[in-house]
């Protein structure tokens, strides 16, 4: 009878052992899991980070081409109106250039 | 307690730790992700600030670099204008000896060139009463200035108590039109070239010019 309560009990032990050490390997892969969920989260964030300073730097880009394009036309606009004025005025212009080299002025 | 209990307790026991183990291993990765990703948010704000700072900069750059190109633009145009209405000067000189300017004939204009030269040399020489001079003309211009007429400036400028004499050097210079004249020692000259007054007058002429030129614009 004794025996027999000691085998129930060494059995149990044993039970508790397989329990234990079954509970400590699904503690060991619930960490390597998360560590490379960890991984993966650094890896996407690495990409993500790529992607949006490319995103970024395209739309300040795309918007210094529009404001480049703006003020050039503007400067050409300016220069045609320019030289529209400086071919009204050029007779002008001339004389005055001839008045003070002919000695007139 | 019997031997069943005991296994009972045993049992109970490594369920209990089972527990703990799992659930402590749990929170350990649940920490580890949520540290992770806190971490990754953070770098995320820190790159789009960052880029968004640089895209800023050359946002700024681009505009920088237009609105120069722009003035450039601007001023190529009006140097082209002023250069246009010096070469349109210069060749309209050509139709001032045929024709005059503002009624002023060549050998008017010319005799007037002459007349500020000899004062110029007068002003500037020593006080000696008497000065010979010579003028000297391209062998175009040569022609519109015949003795008489320097007989008369001559006349005209000695008035002040200084007996000048003028006379046309036979040495032709080349120009487009003008005068230059000098002492007969060759020691002072007053170059009144059309060429060399415009580079004379060239900084205020251009002042004169851009007033002109761009009025009402």
């Amino acid at each position: 009878m004794a025996v027999e309560a000691l085998k129930l009990i060494r059995e149990g032990e044993e039970e508790g052992r397989k329990l234990i050490e079954e509970a400590r390997e699904r503690a060991a892969k619930l960490m390597k899991d998360a560590e490379e969920e960890v991984n993966r989260i650094k890896e996407n964030a690495r990409e993500e980070a790529k992607s949006l300073a490319v995103q970024i730097s395209d739309k300040y880009a795309k918007k210094g081409e529009e404001e480049e394009r703006a003020i050039m036309k503007n400067a050409r606009a300016e220069v045609e109106k320019l030289r529209s004025t400086a071919e009204s005025n050029l007779d002008p212009a001339v004389n005055l250039v001839l008045e003070k080299i002919l000695g007139l002025r | 307690m019997g031997a069943t209990e005991i296994v009972e307790k045993i049992k109970d026991e490594a369920v209990s730790e089972r527990e703990k183990i799992i659930s402590a291993a749990k929170k350990k990765a649940d920490e580890l992700i949520k540290e992770a990703t806190a971490q990754v948010e953070l770098q995320k704000k820190s790159v789009i600030k960052a880029e968004e700072r640089k895209g800023v900069e050359e946002l700024e750059r681009i505009v920088r670099d237009a609105r120069l190109n722009a003035r450039k633009l601007r001023w190529t145009a009006e140097e082209e204008m002023i250069a246009k209405v010096l070469e349109e000067a210069m060749k309209r000189i050509k139709e001032v000896k045929t024709s005059g300017f503002k009624g002023n004939s060549y050998s008017d204009i010319l005799a007037g060139l002459i007349r500020d030269a000899t004062m110029s040399i007068i002003a500037g020489s020593s006080t000696s009463s008497s000065s010979e001079l010579e003028v000297m003309l391209s062998a175009e211009d040569a022609s519109f200035v015949s003795p008489e007429l320097l007989k008369n400036i001559a006349k005209e400028v000695s008035t002040e108590g200084v007996n000048i004499r003028l006379s046309l050097s036979d040495e032709r210079i080349k120009s487009a039109g003008g005068v230059l004249v000098r002492g007969r020692d060759g020691k002072i000259e007053v170059n009144n070239t059309f060429e060399q007054r415009l580079a004379r007058f060239s900084a205020s002429l251009r002042e004169d010019i851009v007033k002109t030129l761009f009025k009402g614009r």
